[in-house]
């Protein structure tokens, strides 16, 4: 009992993903500081290891603010149901062994299910709030998900039909790197499409900062807002979990006998900060996209590609 | 129909206070208004009640980008009231900085039009390279912002041989950078998309509207003060004035980064040829101008700037005027913020078509015609003039 | 996409950013900073009070007559009154103004 406990909350459950989740955060910003001849996070513990920490525990101090005209119950379910979605997702990622915290045969539906969940609360996130901001960025939101989801989830079956199962960790038992020919394709597809869920730039367009403020997030402080970036931070470790597992074969690598769960962690750990070097790179060196300009892409390129890529990954199969 | 969407007056993309008030339909905007009346500092009153030489501080301060913009205007406009003899090498080392801070404001603008599109490195690189040139500003002129480097009479420091390497190399190593930045506003695929075609102002609306500086200048109106009325020397150094005809924000980024490559060139060449002698006429600390007027002109960084004084024999002004760039410009940014026929405006240009003015509310609001509802947007040529004399 | 080779090399580069309070940069000693005074070559002229364009600087009497009191807080480092003062009294720095808690701490006299 208290072993599985310690499974579900500790490690490699909850306190591990939250871990390892504001590891990846940090990682991000160190980059893209460093992509800009910047310092980036520096004071809170060795190389600001600790700042996206110290940065949820300031948001935990502020004033809690429900503004006048919002739909409170809304208002405060979101950011909840945000993570709690993202988190339940997570659990089916194998994080530190080849298998997740939760295991069971279709799981990668369920994950592709709850990421476009996700997507939804991001929506009733905006629509709840009174802002004008955050109702375009809310329909911003609905708008991108338009373009993108459709890629998101073809890329991901295309492996999952390819290798023939849906269990997330029988995928990554195996261990096979599907980078190269075909799956090359399917690679680029997801990366690009888990940019736009994760509201990155050049696709962070719901949020964009300098023309609707903070987008859909504007309204939010507090613990709601810390509760958005923790969710935002898991997602990013999900997406690059699930680019990991589909992709570059999951948490296995090279170990002498017995070493496994000592070295699979870091295999992960190594997979996933490679995803994100790559984000920080896109990050780095691109400009915004206009919501427009992102639809018409998603439809001009991205989906007929994921759409063939789908088909010849089924017929090589 | 449509949403109002207020954007300021406290904005990330402008924090200086100035609202625009657009009317949204979706993504798109059908009408725009902007208010920019909510600082009024009150400036020009405040110069009737300093001395010459005390006024010239509190001038430098409408602007502090344009802070060697403003200086200029003012000494040279004080100097010709007084009819007060400038020494020529005081003139070119005017030039030389007055185009140190043009590149300084230039390049923050470049690190604004990466801000707008979302560009967060370039804006990071950009404001980095600015640095150099905020440290030339303050070994050449002891501050660097508000330089306090003209004075009535002249400059206050000679620029020696050790400085002018120093600034030649410094100026080179930038040079290289700013034409790497050209490069990627011609190439960049996503920088293209945010900026090519918005924000059209066609060259007929440019004149009517009476834009100035780059915004004229990417409208195909080769109009420049540095050409069409010299101030300092600017007859004898070579310089070419950068017009593009795209009439959208691309093309007022490329003239930008392109009046940065020229100025550059402008200050290397002024620091060979400047001849040697006096920097600095004696002024009096308090003196009387003759009664009069008198009107300078000057192209600060975001374009046309002029000063106006008249004299009652006093110590003091009897009044000051000054009339900003961006005032000039902000007709033509209401009209291109404007869905007109095929040429949708998206929520997502707004900032892009706003910064693209190089907006600079501070100097602006201290200008009372703007207070005038309604009137800003329909600005004619004889009506402005005839509000620019009013007081 | 153009600037990925850039940022990449920024990869291999010094950091841009100075660490304020722990390092700072070398200054070029041209800067225009507070203002110093020596008051045994003051005459008491009053020249550097009603130049001031910020009123920063105030008369005060003593035994020998009129002498300024610099207000730092106030000034603007505009040099008219180093400019002007006969005597040289008032003496130009590199020197950046301190931040401090109390006001009267940037009183020169």
């Amino acid at each position: 009992m208290i072993a599985e406990a310690l499974r579900a909350f500790v490690y490699p459950g909850i306190a591990y993903m939250v871990a390892l989740a504001l590891l990846l955060e940090w990682l991000d910003r160190k980059i893209v500081a460093r992509l800009q001849n910047r310092v980036g996070p520096y004071y809170a513990g060795p190389h600001g290891l600790l700042q996206p920490l110290a940065d949820l525990i300031k948001l935990l101090a502020k004033e809690d603010v429900v503004p006048l005209g919002a739909d409170g119950i809304l208002f405060t379910l979101s950011p909840i149901a945000a993570f709690v979605v993202v988190t339940v997702a997570a659990a089916f990622v194998p994080l530190a062994s080849t298998s997740g915290l939760v295991s069971a045969e279709g799981d990668a539906v369920a994950v592709l299910a709850l990421i476009t969940i996700y997507l939804l609360l991001v929506y009733t996130a905006g629509a709840a709030s009174p802002s004008r901001y955050s109702q375009v960025g809310a329909v911003r939101a609905a708008h991108m998900l338009l373009g993108f989801e459709i890629p998101l989830m073809l890329s991901c079956l295309g492996v999952l039909a390819s290798a023939g199962s849906f269990r997330l960790s029988e995928l990554a038992a195996r261990g096979s790197v599907r980078v190269f020919g075909l799956h090359a394709v399917g690679f680029a597809i997801f990366l690009i499409a888990a940019q736009a869920e994760l509201e990155r730039l050049p696709f962070d367009i719901p949020e964009a900062e300098q023309e609707i403020v903070s987008g859909w997030l504007v309204e939010y402080s507090s613990w709601r807002l810390a509760l958005f970036r923790l969710a935002r931070d898991i997602e990013l470790l999900l997406l690059s979990g699930l680019a990991v597992t589909l992709f570059l074969g999951g948490p296995v690598g090279p170990s002498p006998p017995g070493a496994e769960p000592l070295l699979y962690p870091l295999y992960f750990i190594a997979k996933a900060a490679l995803i994100v070097f790559l984000f920080s790179l896109v990050r780095a060196s691109t400009a915004r996209i206009r919501l427009d300009q992102f639809v018409t892409f998603c439809w001009r390129y991205l989906v007929p590609t994921s759409f063939a890529y789908f088909a010849l990954a089924v017929l090589v199969a | 129909m449509g949403l109002y969407l207020p954007v300021g007056p406290q904005h990330p993309i402008h924090p200086e206070a100035t609202l625009i008030k657009l009317k949204v339909e979706g993504e798109h905007v059908v009408d725009a208004d902007i208010d920019a009346s909510f600082v009024h500092r009150g400036i020009e009153k405040a110069l009737e009640r300093k001395t010459y030489v005390q006024g010239l501080f509190l001038a430098e301060r409408i602007c502090g980008i344009c802070n060697v913009a403003h200086t200029t205007c003012y000494t040279l406009n004080v100097e010709g009231l007084a009819g007060i003899e400038v020494p020529q090498r005081a003139l070119w080392l005017r030039l030389i900085v007055e185009e140190l801070a043009r590149v300084s404001s230039h390049l923050l603008w470049l690190g604004l039009l990466a801000h707008v599109v979302g560009f967060e490195s370039l804006f990071m690189l950009a404001f980095r390279d600015r640095e150099v040139v905020l440290d030339l500003m303050e070994e050449i002129t002891g501050g660097r912002v508000t330089s306090g480097y003209n004075v009535i009479g002249g400059v206050r420091r000679d620029i020696d041989a050790a400085t002018a390497y120093k600034i030649k190399s410094s100026l080179a190593k930038l040079k290289e950078r700013v034409v790497k930045y050209r490069r990627l506003l011609e190439e960049d695929p996503i920088v293209r998309a945010r900026t090519v075609g918005v924000g059209y102002l066609s060259p007929s609306e440019a004149r009517e509207l009476l834009a100035v500086g780059p915004v004229a200048r990417a409208s195909g109106i080769a109009y420049d003060i540095r050409v069409n009325d010299p101030y300092l020397v600017h007859e004898e150094v070579p310089f070419n004035p950068v017009v593009y005809d795209t009439c959208d924000a691309w093309g007022r980024a490329m003239v930008r980064v392109g009046e940065i490559l020229e100025s550059i060139e402008m200050i290397v060449y002024a620091l060979d040829h400047a001849p040697s002698g006096e920097i600095r006429a004696r002024v009096p600390p308090i003196f009387r101008p003759p009664p009069g007027e008198n009107v300078t002109r000057v192209e600060a960084p975001r374009g046309e700037l002029l000063h106006y004084v008249r004299s009652d024999g006093s110590e003091k002004p009897y009044r000051y005027k000054v009339r900003t760039p961006t005032l000039a410009n902000l007709p033509a940014a209401i009209s291109m913020l404007k869905s007109r026929g095929d040429r949708v405006v998206h929520i997502a240009d707004v900032p892009v078509i706003f910064g693209s003015i190089d907006p600079c509310i501070c100097c602006t609001a201290r200008v009372l015609v703007v207070n005038e509802k309604g009137a800003a947007k329909e600005f004619q040529l004889d009506e402005l003039a005839a509000k620019r004399w009013a007081r | 996409m153009a600037l990925v080779f850039d940022v990449i090399t920024n990869l291999f580069r010094k950091r841009a950013t100075v660490l304020y309070p722990e390092e700072r940069k070398e200054e070029p000693g041209t800067f225009r900073g507070v203002l110093g005074f020596e008051r045994s070559l003051c005459i008491g002229c009053g020249l550097c009070w009603r130049v001031c364009p910020a009123s920063a600087i105030e008369a005060s009497r003593d035994e020998k007559g009129a002498r300024p009191v610099f207000h730092l807080d106030r000034c603007i480092y505009c040099y008219l009154c180093v400019e002007v003062c006969p005597r040289k009294a008032i003496k130009a720095s590199s020197r950046r103004a301190p931040a401090v808690e109390d006001k009267r701490k940037l009183e020169v006299s």
